[in-house]
């Protein structure tokens, strides 16, 4: 009886659990994600061809004849996919249309420039069952070809591809205008996970393991084990069982924390990305690496840790319900002990904006957390690592990590050559205390020697970066930049030199300058210091000569809304923009072109596309 | 010491019942918060489009304000889309004197837009939307940005139903007769 109680209570929490989370999505009824109803993946097949396979979803199907194929750069050559035949229907409109389910393979012939590489973006449309079609939808992938196996044009389909390329391939599925072609990157952040997320999700896994190793969590473990086996005498079995149990109690709070974290980050990343909000956040990070350096003690104040030390301990053994209420509890106490790590990884989910990616992220970290523990469990405690100094440095590489972190956040708000200074110390030091000074032992182990490898590459980096920042290198990728005298160096990008844009604070002053550009298309950039894909735009984009050509022949005008005022927001508010990045483009009427907007990120050959359109009207 | 086992066990399952009670609200309160607002934002929007029409002359969706205005994001490629346009064809017949409008934004290119509003003798404008026009219907609530999607507005510009997927001429007819 007590047994089907303690199942049952169990039960009630998972339900719980899953009910709450489940609230996010409540709006959006039982539709697929397109990217989820129509897998989109690329492979090379052989030197000639291309693999497109779309996965669909039960319930969903895709329109045969509205596939389309585009590639760049221009060098490469397409040849007629070949679309295997659907399931032929007669169409009132269309006369005969075909459509497929299940898995579909599209074989594209290719012809590429010498190094191979192709980018290839395949427009498809597809609809649901249930009544409903999807946007457009444009995927892109890019892929690596074989150079110089078989012959051009032949189709033979000689088994796996190479397994570099197939690497090297990653889709990006993101949604596209009907008329034009996808132009907008508003999901390209999201895309990003979406395309790897079996990869984040063990990257949580590992660094849940990792934090298991950390001093205050591994010497629990025993202690831990001996409170979820209990006093009685039982297998070895039940022991594991039971373990799960307390690891489930585990990861659930954690993933709980994450959902949390995915939305709390999608209301307040808008208001995260402000100078005094990135700088108090950097300062955090700080803070919490100071406490990996074991330079205070992170802790739950005392009473209250007791209190929940107490509970846990009143709690019975033995049985799968305490040992779950357990698992909850000790994620709230051994929490705040590998709170730095844990904090910085909910902050980068909130910054996804991602409900179930969190959840589903924390999960994979405390599953991490609780291998150790299970593995215990199962060998009744001998199969584990002694404790010992490299626990420390297991502690001191989070620590590192974290003040990575915080250099990364201010990137934007502060100067470059601060910025490389920053990298700098942060490198050399780490390689300091990796001993990259000290001579090695005459009998060094290889794992001495591995750390000195690495700490001459983070002293060589740092060195690199010092002198970056005494040279004056514009690029943060290319520190050595200033030192070099090369006539590739393309002009200093647009910054105080020489302005590319007119800068305009209100509505008025815009259209005053968009009615001076009479005859000429205006393009029309929202920047902000604190915006850094503004930065991106600023440093890749516009300085290509590409784009400065196109550019040239065009009325630039520059909204800087980092103060945010009143009239910047009512700026925004007219164009419909929630914040910069946005571009946006009048004809040379003055009236905006609708469909051609660019939010967030293009690269210059990406960019100059949009600009030509824009110059045809 | 069984009635102290019992006690510690309430205890614990108290803890956890109040942190799940905390969870489910916090996400309750944001829930609620963010549907409120975006609403609104996306009635705006919408009347302040203006889009070509099938002749390429620009029209502005705020002509129609002041009537019960029912916009179609609809595209002829679109199968399910097709089927619901036939009732919306007869209820804009029955029902254009009572102050009843509909609106196409079709999701689609201009040519095959006016071949198929001919052949269905479509009786109410039709214009061609794109990307940006689809990112609205985003805001209203079209979160996987599908067709048909459909938004049904009163006569003071708020948006007061939507839907997604076709809609029958019953359903139609309940959410919009109360308004005209």
């Amino acid at each position: 009886m007590r047994r089907i109680v303690n199942y049952l209570f169990l039960w009630s929490f998972l339900c719980a659990s899953a009910i709450a989370a489940n609230g996010a999505w409540a709006t959006t009824k039982d539709l697929l994600d397109p990217e989820k109803a129509f897998r989109f993946s690329a492979r090379v097949l052989d030197a000639a061809n291309i693999e497109v396979q779309y996965q669909i979803a039960d319930g969903y199907y895709m329109y045969r004849e509205r596939f389309a194929f585009a590639a760049a750069p221009d060098s490469v050559k397409l040849g007629t996919p070949q679309i295997p035949e659907g399931k032929k229907k007669i169409d009132e409109f269309f006369g005969e249309v075909q459509t497929h389910r299940g898995t579909l393979k599209i074989v594209v012939p290719v012809q590429t420039a010498a190094d191979g590489k192709v980018d290839l973006t395949v427009t498809s449309q597809g609809c649901a069952d249930v009544g409903v079609c999807y946007v457009p939808q444009e995927s892109r992938v890019q892929l690596a070809m074989l150079q110089g196996t078989a012959a051009a044009g032949g189709f033979s389909t000689s088994g796996g591809a190479d397994p570099l390329s197939r690497l090297l391939s990653q889709a990006e599925p993101k949604p596209a205008s009907a008329a034009r072609g996808d132009l907008a990157e508003d999901t390209r952040i999201a895309a990003l996970f979406t395309g790897s997320l079996i990869w984040l999700l063990l990257t949580f896994f590992g660094f849940g393991l990792l934090l298991s190793f950390t001093p205050c969590v591994l010497p629990m473990l025993p202690i831990l084990s001996g409170m979820i086996v209990g006093r009685g005498k039982i297998s070895r079995a039940h022991a594991f069982a039971l373990s799960v149990a307390y690891v489930l109690g585990m990861a659930i709070t954690y993933a709980l924390a994450g959902v949390a974290a995915g939305l709390s980050g999608a209301m307040l990343s808008a208001a995260l990305q402000t100078p005094w909000v990135l700088g108090s956040l950097a300062a955090v990070f700080v803070v919490l690496a100071l406490a990996m350096f074991g330079v205070y003690e992170l802790q739950l104040p005392a009473a209250l840790q007791t209190r929940l030390a107490q509970t846990a301990n009143r709690l019975p053994g033995g049985q799968y319900a305490g040992v779950f209420a357990m698992g909850v509890l000790s994620a709230l106490i051994v929490g705040p002990c590998v709170a730095a790590p844990l904090a910085g990884a909910l902050l980068y989910i909130s910054q996804s904006r991602d409900a179930m990616l969190g959840g589903a992220a924390l999960f994979a970290m405390a599953l991490g957390m609780g291998i150790p523990l299970l593995v215990m469990g199962a060998s009744a405690g001998t199969l584990l690592p002694k404790t010992g100094p490299w626990m420390e440095a297991v502690k001191r590489f989070f620590g590192v990590m974290l003040l990575g972190v915080a250099i990364y956040i201010v990137s934007p708000v502060v100067p470059l050559p601060a910025q490389m200074l920053a990298w700098a110390v942060l490198l050399i030091m780490s390689a300091v205390f990796l001993r990259v000074i000290d001579p090695l032992p005459l009998h060094a182990s290889g794992v001495q020697r591995m750390a000195k490898g690495v700490g001459v590459i983070a002293l060589l980096t740092g060195a690199a970066y010092l002198a970056g920042a005494l040279s004056g290198a514009r690029d943060i990728l290319r520190p050595l930049s200033g030192l070099s005298v090369s006539s590739e160096l393309v002009p200093a990008p647009a910054s105080a030199a020489q302005p590319l844009f007119t800068r305009i604070a209100t509505g008025a002053e815009l259209d005053a300058a968009i009615k001076a550009a009479e005859g000429k298309p205006v393009l029309l950039d929202f920047y902000a210091d604190w915006c850094i894909s503004c930065k991106e735009m600023e440093r890749f984009t516009f300085s290509d000569a590409q784009v400065r050509q196109r550019l040239s022949r065009m009325v630039k005008i520059q909204a800087d809304v980092t103060a945010n005022n009143a009239e910047h927001q009512a700026l925004l508010k007219r164009f419909r923009l929630f914040g910069p990045p946005g571009i946006i483009f009048f004809d040379k009427k003055g009236n905006e072109i609708n469909g051609l907007r660019v939010i967030g990120f293009q690269n210059a050959e990406k960019f100059s596309g949009v600009l030509d359109e824009v110059l045809k009207f | 010491m069984l009635l102290k086992n019992v006690k510690s066990r309430y205890k614990s399952l108290l803890f956890a019942v109040v942190a799940v009670a905390a969870f489910g609200a916090g996400l309750w309160f944001n829930g609620s918060r963010q549907t409120t607002t975006p609403e609104a934002s996306a009635a705006a929007a919408l009347l302040a489009l203006t889009l070509p029409d099938l002749q390429n002359k620009p029209q502005a969706l705020s002509q129609w304000r002041g009537k019960v205005l029912v916009v179609n994001f609809w595209a002829t490629w679109c199968e399910p889309c097709r089927k619901e346009i036939p009732v919306f064809v007869k209820m804009q017949e029955e029902l254009a004197a009572k102050g009843l409008q509909f609106v196409g934004i079709s999701i689609d290119n201009v040519e095959k837009t006016a071949e198929f509003a001919r052949n269905f003798s479509i009786n109410y404008p039709n214009l061609i939307g794109s990307f940006d026009t689809v990112e609205i219907s985003r805001l209203a609530g079209n979160h996987r940005r599908v067709l048909p999607y459909t938004i049904i507005l009163d006569r003071s510009g708020n948006i007061v139903a939507t839907e997604q997927g076709g809609v029958t001429r019953d359903k139609l007819l309940n959410l919009v007769k109360p308004l005209l």
